[in-house]
């Protein structure tokens, strides 16, 4: 399945990323991601391998993943499930995306008075520390918090499927 | 099974992180593994094993967990940007009890700010095992921020100069120039609960433009009608971002037709934007007597400290303000003293009364309802009548014709509110004190009294 353009504009609007997994023992596990991206049908996620070593781990075992996006201005928030993520490059060649998707939450948080250099603790992993994780969205949630979040979204079907 | 926490951490210890600033971030998984991320409204510390999650909406969070009874839940420090993260066993689900009130008091304190407290229902107050806590790692942190001032030390001086007050008005005022002057909290609200008529009426006040004593706003209404109604402290300490989070919510229930026939939202009082909100109950013998409101116009201003200390002062000022309506005998009532000639040639003064809440206006202006409006209908009535003009408190406790219960706890105080009121107004009737236990009415226009059933 792939997004509809109004959720891929939502991913370089400035949102806050969380992206959670379960371990095969059953362990949920969850960190704070840096950056999310479309890429033909895919997802890829960019995390750090420091605070996400956990969600890393729960990847590996098994492909499943939600990845949560949440606009600050109006806590819009949808999640992305996948169950065939697989962690796959890692450096400084996801810099430019996770810089332009920060300065993006940013401009979001200092219209709340958050100050700009407050977020630079959850983007702060060195280049050596980015990992991608691509997965093709098997389903979306609507998240926004409040009654019916988790409810599903419709997606789009990618082209093989039509 | 012992829980496992990194070295130095401790749930007390990161209680900061539950306050809302950031929300908090639940991960829960269903039975075949796949994975739900959610955020929540409230997160509360329960014990040092223990927290309390916000139960408020049936949802796929909910349903994972009743099928796996695990969670992760991630907390951000507000102040510096560090975190932690958790893992969670679920307990069991209070609906009731000293938990379970304090979520929802939070829970709808901030909620009835923007009219949404008829949305927020609290179902239950999740109970969680903490099986582990450990730093995010990983993150370069801000420093830490510096206490404002010392607090301990502080609040102790503070509660040493109340101690020292002879009388209310002193008790009142020192209380509210030492939260600046020592505390450094420039804007104070006191008010007084009324229970006969469900409201809550604004005794004193620091650091606004307009004093406002005798304003009024319903039990419930706001962070500091609902702390007097829960009867427990409520502090927000970013409203913008929780009043986001609470649009958000209750849009999904308009989506969802959940959605009852909305108030406007309540202007804040104080301050035109305030930035953090701490409500603190006046509690003594069991009962509310009021509450402390203190706002700030910088995010984050009251942490928990500030919580414990106020909490403590308003404890005292409480039970001050109790121990300050006089128990021994009082003098006997005076005389009949004669009236004063009225000033010549003014215009008469209509001071009418509406029966249904003893709301007192003066020339068709509002002045003062409930116990201190039949307490002004009375001295007047009896002025016009005898030409009496000074009277005990006691005989006012007692006096049949008022017959409001909270006279008997709070006469002092309404006597100082309806004093402050009347002079605020600069009204041609005064009330003042004219020894220990007794006050005298001063009334320098002619008077016509008028009672109106409606």
């Amino acid at each position: 399945m792939a997004l509809t353009d109004d959720m891929i504009r939502l991913l370089s609007a400035g949102v806050a990323h969380q992206v959670g997994g379960c371990t095969n023992a059953g362990r949920p596990v969850v960190c704070r991601g840096m950056a999310a991206q479309h890429e033909a049908g895919r997802l890829l996620v960019i995390i750090s391998s420091e605070s996400g070593f956990e969600v890393l781990d729960a990847i590996r075992q098994n492909g499943n993943i939600a990845v949560n996006v949440t606009l600050p201005e109006n806590y819009r928030s949808l999640s992305f499930i996948g169950n065939d993520a697989v962690v796959r490059g890692s450096g400084a060649a996801w810099r430019p995306l996770v810089d332009e998707r920060h300065e993006a939450f940013r401009a979001q948080l200092v219209r709340f008075g958050i100050p700009r250099e407050f977020t630079n603790a959850w983007y702060s992993a060195d280049d050596e520390h980015l990992v991608a994780i691509r997965f093709t969205p098997m389903a979306a949630r609507n998240q926004t918090p409040g009654p019916g979040a988790g409810d599903p979204l419709a997606l789009l079907p990618t082209e093989f499927e039509k | 099974m012992s829980a496992v926490f990194d070295d130095g951490l401790s749930l007390i210890g990161v209680r900061r992180m539950m306050e809302g600033v950031i929300p908090p971030v639940l991960c829960t998984a269903a039975p075949d593994r796949t994975p739900n991320v959610s955020y929540l409204s409230l997160c509360e510390y329960v014990d040092p094993l223990h927290i309390a999650l916000s139960y408020q909406f049936f949802n796929r969070s909910r349903e994972n967990v009743l099928a796996t009874r695990r969670a992760s839940l991630t907390l951000d420090d507000p102040y510096t940007g560090g975190g932690v993260v958790m893992q969670l066993e679920y307990q069991r689900t209070d609906t009731e009890g000293p938990v379970f009130e304090r979520l929802r008091a939070k829970l709808m304190g901030v909620a009835s700010h923007i009219g949404m407290d008829k949305v927020f229902h609290l179902r239950g107050a999740d109970i969680y095992r903490v099986l582990e806590m450990r730093r995010v790692p990983g993150r370069r942190e801000l420093p830490a921020a510096q206490p404002r001032v010392d607090l301990p030390t502080n609040s102790r001086l503070l509660s040493e100069r109340m101690a020292n007050c002879e009388d209310m008005a002193d008790l009142l005022d020192t209380l509210l120039v030492g939260l600046s002057d020592l505390l450094r909290i420039n804007h104070a609200m006191l008010w007084l609960f009324d229970s006969s008529q469900q409201v809550l009426t604004l005794l004193a006040s620091r650091g606004y433009e307009v004093d406002g004593a005798g304003a009024e706003i319903s039990l419930g209404e706001g962070i500091v009608g609902t702390a007097v109604r829960e009867g427990v402290p409520i502090r927000v300490g970013h409203m913008m971002n929780m009043a986001t989070y609470m649009r958000a919510v209750r849009d999904r229930a308009d989506e969802s037709g959940l959605t009852p026939a909305l108030k406007n939202e309540i202007p804040l009082p104080g301050l035109k934007e305030p930035r953090s909100q701490l409500a603190v109950p006046l509690r003594a013998r069991g009962r509310v007597l009021g509450a402390l409101l203190v706002e700030s116009q910088h995010d984050q201003y009251f942490g928990y400290d500030d919580e414990d200390a106020l909490m403590m002062l308003c404890g005292q000022l409480a039970v001050a303000m109790n121990l300050m309506q006089p128990h021994d005998p009082e003098p006997p009532a005076p005389a009949p003293a004669r009236a004063p000639a009225v000033e010549q040639g003014c215009p008469t003064l209509r001071l009418k009364r509406f029966l249904r809440d003893n709301s007192v206006f003066l020339d068709d202006v509002y002045l003062i309802r409930g116990v201190a409006g039949a307490i002004l209908w009375k001295l007047v009535a009896e002025y016009l009548r005898s030409g009496r003009r000074e009277y005990t408190n006691r005989e006012l406790r007692l006096a049949p014709e008022l017959r409001l219960p909270d006279v008997q706890d709070n006469l002092e105080v309404r006597l100082l509110l309806l004093q402050r009121r009347l002079c605020e107004q600069q009204a041609p009737i005064q009330l003042e004190k004219a020894g220990r236990g007794k006050m005298r009415l001063c009334v320098v226009r002619p008077v016509q009294m008028e009672s109106s059933d409606s």
